[in-house]
């Protein structure tokens, strides 16, 4: 926390020397545009998304689509409401989006760091291994998965999916990349020196140096779960147990789909993710500015 | 005399954990690999040999040895589905990282309040329902109707550079041609954002010292980045590219919506794993489709090779 | 008569003997909108049987099929009764994962008289087994605008007489109302066409021996591929795609069809969202060439694996053998009726507002009983995605006709073993 007030703060003789005034005008009105022109491209569907929220079935259709906010956003509501108890199955999503992400993010900074910091034998092989799993297209694993989970008992409950899914090859990958390339590993040893325990260097360390790319593993990671689908279609069994994504889809039907509710439903499954996107986001910007201080 | 025994009892204790630590850490994705990851694998291995239909039930399968590999290698729709998904794999992943490169560099260099807000709008459509995107896309898509072909015909009307762009409407989803391109188009909307923040991560990890001392030197813009920007990117280079590799090789859900599971107007935009869903699904051949599904994992991992060795090297060296 | 009287008595009061023992819950699991004909059935239901409770659990229409395979694949987690969409009864007659409802204590062999004849043999195995019983139809009809019609001095009659006056009467109709197009997409044209003119014993892409019927040599193909060209050569179609695809439903809504081919069940749709508008504008015709097709048509069957099949029976045939239920049903979604005594309610002499009053449903229930079964084989979705595909290239052209089914017949024959 000291070193990023160290930046921020750093006296610097005239604003020109910092990174900003060394872009000249030109290039720096490029970069401007190209900021902006992205983000309004970036902005557009989603932007609509809530439009579309707010407006029946038949003006989403229309042409031009509605661009602006309409007046139907209650009925929409109340529709969605007759049909599923939507806040029955948000709840869900979250509950299992966060355990998901906690076991996720302990395990695999634990894993990652293994694989980061300490010479073992077989390290080679056993990482090539982890990385073997992410190629391994999961589409097909409908049945056996389906199989297991009946052995062990565990239909139509959470733990069905947030139990396998904290071992997350691509979590282990992305942690070992960022310890390896950003925390020297003389901080280790000299921890190490001190005595502490592999544990606790873990632990006083390595948690809370890797702040950013724990922030982008646990966005991502929440992200999804909370709109996966085949996973929860197979567990699930029942309206009430039924995550968001998967009771918003009994709204689709191939002739019947009440696009306004389901838009409606959408929009406001996206909230929370809006609002966790805000909370992780700050931190993550925090911690990059923190990680670009180290050097 | 107490402290000493305590400290050489600890150098024992140190010794055993230091030598046994990564192993306990990395245990856990290996126990739970071993329970829910390695039987569906196996599970498969044992399929491709079979003759099964999901919905008979277990008793049904029938062995039949390597003909659901040979059947596969024999599908000319098996070797389209590889060929559009390599293109789609290019036209999709490319275009995230020179977009991104450049869009992260140009938040990392020219923003300081907004960054924080900036980031945050790239990435909103990652965190996007694909319901909500099929919708929207759809609507813009529209060959009679659609915002896009709308937009297109109102500068194919305007003096001068109006030759530039086309006078009737594109089909987009409903020509072959165009199909890999509208398909590609949403992808790069999806991802870009999070390629963008990950650039965006590597960027900040290099030091301002190095930009300034570079200055004093009186390098330029272009030469630092080129000389100090991307060399020190690469890593973070090689795990983006990685991701967006194997990402692209297992496109699914973009154009499975986008083109309604059929992949569009001469099946240009049917992927590989789209065939093998609807192999599964629709066909009922679930031994093919598990072949087919060990066919790609070879592909995959071929390429996957490929890039460590092109690009991870050099990159990972840097680490050690 | 009297044993079949009599095992129909036992059956229920067996059945009843059993509810009146002790409260029971089955799960019914349905597609989007079969949802809302069961919730509606529930409160008759209830009367009759007061100690069955029924759950119902609804999924997407492709997901609820996803999850029924995924359920008898590995023998648990269906519901006590599963609704089945037509175009996938063949695939879950394959395996033993459904009741056979023909046998004991079902017996459902005796109120085939009392449908509509061609949903029987739909639901029936190659081997005799009957897995589902019919609950709703889509006798097919074609829709046009009568305003566009005049407007251009053609008569209904112009259209229907052949294909051939479809397409000519259409060139005119189009002419006159500028921005508008005769049909949403041509392959719809070619869709009707293979499901008319079948010999005995052959299905739309199967013989009943499992030979595969498309090829540039069958004229049925043939036909169908070139009527579908001329219409989009002629430019008279939308290129919508499939019907519900957002070009398909902008094109309904802003009034620029004059035509669609569909189950009489899109009336609803137009009337409630489509085209709210055009109200008294639209009107329906029998197809083109005197054919009858059906779009769509909804079954329900007992999974092996259910606890509770005599309670499920009870509901499948409460859902499907009661005329006031089906009638109930088609007042809440536009499902026609399977059960004929259903039809013949009053309801469906009466004239159709939307439609100007015309008193379509006459027609449409006529129209049902012309519709032939169709030999369904377990690989016809394989076969309709090969068709379609080859269409479509053909539609484009990017392939002849010729080239185009030779090569579907080899991609076809190669899966069929």
């Amino acid at each position: 926390m000291t070193t990023v007030k160290a930046t921020d703060d750093r006296p610097t003789p005239q604003p020109r020397t910092r990174s900003r005034g060394q872009v000249p005008p030109l290039p720096q009105l490029g970069a401007y545009l190209l900021i902006g022109l992205g983000a309004v491209l970036t902005v557009a569907p989603f932007y609509f998304m809530f439009v579309f929220a707010t407006h029946t079935r038949t003006d989403i259709f229309q042409l031009p689509p509605p661009t602006w906010f309409g007046g139907n956003l209650g009925e929409n509501y109340t529709h969605l409401m007759e049909r599923m108890p939507f806040w029955r199955n948000l709840w869900n999503s979250l509950y299992l989006a966060v355990l998901t992400t906690a076991a996720t993010l302990f395990f695999c900074t634990l894993a990652g760091y293994a694989f980061a910091m300490y010479t073992f034998k077989g390290r080679e092989v056993l990482f090539g291994l982890v990385l073997a799993t992410l190629l391994i297209p999961s589409t097909l694993n409908i049945v056996p998965f389906a199989l297991i989970m009946q052995a062990l008992g565990w239909i139509d409950q959470p733990r069905a999916l947030w139990v396998p899914g904290m071992a997350s090859a691509f979590g282990i990958f992305l942690m070992r990349q960022y310890i390896g390339s950003s925390i020297p590993r003389e901080l280790v040893e000299a921890a190490r020196i001190d005595g502490a325990t592999e544990f606790g260097i873990f632990r006083r360390i390595i948690v809370p140096l890797t702040g950013p790319a724990m922030a982008t593993l646990g966005l991502v990671t929440f992200v999804q779960s909370w709109n996966s689908f085949l996973g929860p279609l197979i567990i699930f069994r029942s309206g009430e147990t039924y995550t968001a994504p998967l009771a918003l889809r009994t709204l689709q039907s191939v002739a019947n789909t009440d696009w306004g509710a389901l838009m409606c439903g959408v929009a406001l499954t996206v909230v929370p993710l809006l609002i966790l996107f805000a909370l992780a986001s700050r931190q993550l910007i925090e911690g990059l500015t923190a990680g670009a201080t180290k050097g | 005399m107490l402290a000493r025994s305590t400290s050489a009892r600890r150098g024992g204790w140190s010794g055993f954990q230091r030598r046994y630590a990564p192993y306990i850490f990395i245990s856990p994705f290996f126990i739970l690999f071993l329970v829910f990851g390695l039987f569906p694998i196996l599970f498969n291995a044992y399929l491709s040999f079979q003759q099964w239909q999901p919905g008979t039930g277990l008793g049904a399968m029938k062995f039949v040895g390597l003909r659901n590999y040979t059947d596969n290698l024999t599908d000319p729709t098996f070797w389209q589905s590889l060929k559009n998904t390599a293109v789609l794999a290019v036209l999709s992943g490319l275009p995230q990282h020179l977009i991104a490169i450049p869009v992260a560099f140009a938040v990392a260099g020219v923003l300081r309040r907004m960054q924080h807000l900036v980031t945050a709008v790239y990435f909103l459509p990652y965190i996007t329902s694909i319901v909500a995107i099929s919708v929207i896309f759809f609507t813009l898509f529209s060959w009679q109707y659609g915002v896009i072909n709308a937009a297109l015909s109102a500068l194919h009307h305007l003096p001068l550079i109006g030759g530039l762009f086309p006078a009737d409407r594109i089909n987009w989803l409903g020509e072959k041609a165009y199909v890999q391109p509208a398909i590609a188009l949403v992808v790069i909307w999806r991802y870009t954002g999070w390629n963008m923040l990950l650039y965006l991560s590597g960027l900040q990890a290099i030091p301002k010292e190095l930009y300034e001392a570079a200055a004093v030197d009186g390098a330029t813009g272009w030469q630092s980045f080129r000389f100090i920007t991307l060399p020190l990117l690469r890593p973070i280079m090689f795990v983006a590219v990685t991701l967006s590799l194997i990402g692209g090789l297992q496109l699914f859900e973009e154009p499975f919506i986008l083109t309604n599971g059929t992949g569009g107007a001469g099946q240009a935009g049917l992927t590989t794993i789209m065939y093998m869903y609807r192999t599964y699904t629709s066909y009922s051949d679930a031994g093919v489709a598990a072949a087919m599904s060990w066919l790609l994992f070879v592909v995959i991992g071929a390429l996957t090779l490929l890039n460590n060795r092109l690009f991870g090297r050099s990159g990972l060296a840097g680490r050690d | 008569m009297r044993t079949m009287l009599s095992l129909t008595l036992a059956l229920t009061a067996s059945t009843l003997g059993m509810a009146a023992a002790q409260t029971k819950t089955i799960t019914v699991s349905v597609f989007p909108d079969l949802d809302s004909v069961v919730k509606a059935a529930l409160p008759g239901f209830k009367k009759l049987y007061p100690n069955i409770n029924v759950k119902i659990n609804s999924l997407a229409y492709a997901d609820h099929h996803t999850a029924l395979t995924t359920a008898l694949s590995t023998g648990k987690g269906a519901g006590d009764v599963v609704a089945v969409d037509f175009g996938y009864i063949a695939k879950f007659a394959e395996g033993n994962g459904l009741v056979d409802l023909s046998k004991a204590p079902y017996n459902a062999g005796q109120y085939r008289p009392q449908f509509v004849a061609y949903t029987f043999p739909q639901a029936t195995a190659p081997d005799g087994r009957m897995i589902a019983m019919p609950t709703d139809i889509g006798p097919g009809s074609m829709f046009y605008r009568s305003d566009m019609l005049k407007r251009a001095g053609v008569r209904a009659t112009d259209l229907n007489r052949s294909w051939e006056s479809y397409i000519a009467a259409g060139r005119k109709v189009v002419a006159a109302n500028p921005g508008s197009f005769l049909i949403p997409d041509a392959g719809e044209a070619a869709q009707i066409i293979l499901r008319t003119g079948l010999g005995a014993g052959e299905g739309l892409y199967f013989d009943r021996s499992g030979k595969v019927l498309v090829g540039p040599d069958n004229p049925r193909y043939v036909r169908a591929f070139t009527v579908a060209k001329q219409i989009r050569d002629a430019k008279l179609d939308a290129r919508a795609g499939a019907a519900f695809s957002p070009d398909w439903t902008t094109a309904f809504q802003k009034g620029n069809l004059a035509t669609e081919f569909s189950g009489a069940w899109l009336v609803g749709h137009m009337q409630n969202w489509l085209a709210k508008d055009y109200s008294g504008k639209w009107a329906a015709q029998n197809l083109p060439g005197n054919t009858y097709a059906s779009w769509g048509g909804s079954f329900y069957a007992i999974p092996q694996q259910s606890q509770n099949k005599a309670e499920a029976w009870a509901l499948i045939k409460y859902l499907t053998t009661n005329p006031a239920q089906q009638v109930l049903a088609f007042k809440t979604t536009g499902a026609f009726p399977a059960l004929r005594a259903a039809a013949g309610d009053p309801i469906f002499n009466e004239g159709v507002p939307y439609l100007g009053g015309q008193k379509a449903r006459i027609q449409w229930r006529q129209a049902a009983l012309k519709i032939q079964p169709l030999d369904v084989n377990r690989l016809d979705p394989v076969a309709e995605q090969i068709v379609n595909d080859a269409l479509n290239t053909v539609l484009d052209g990017s392939k002849d006709i010729r080239t185009a089914l030779t090569e579907a017949q080899l991609l076809i024959t190669r899966r069929a073993r």
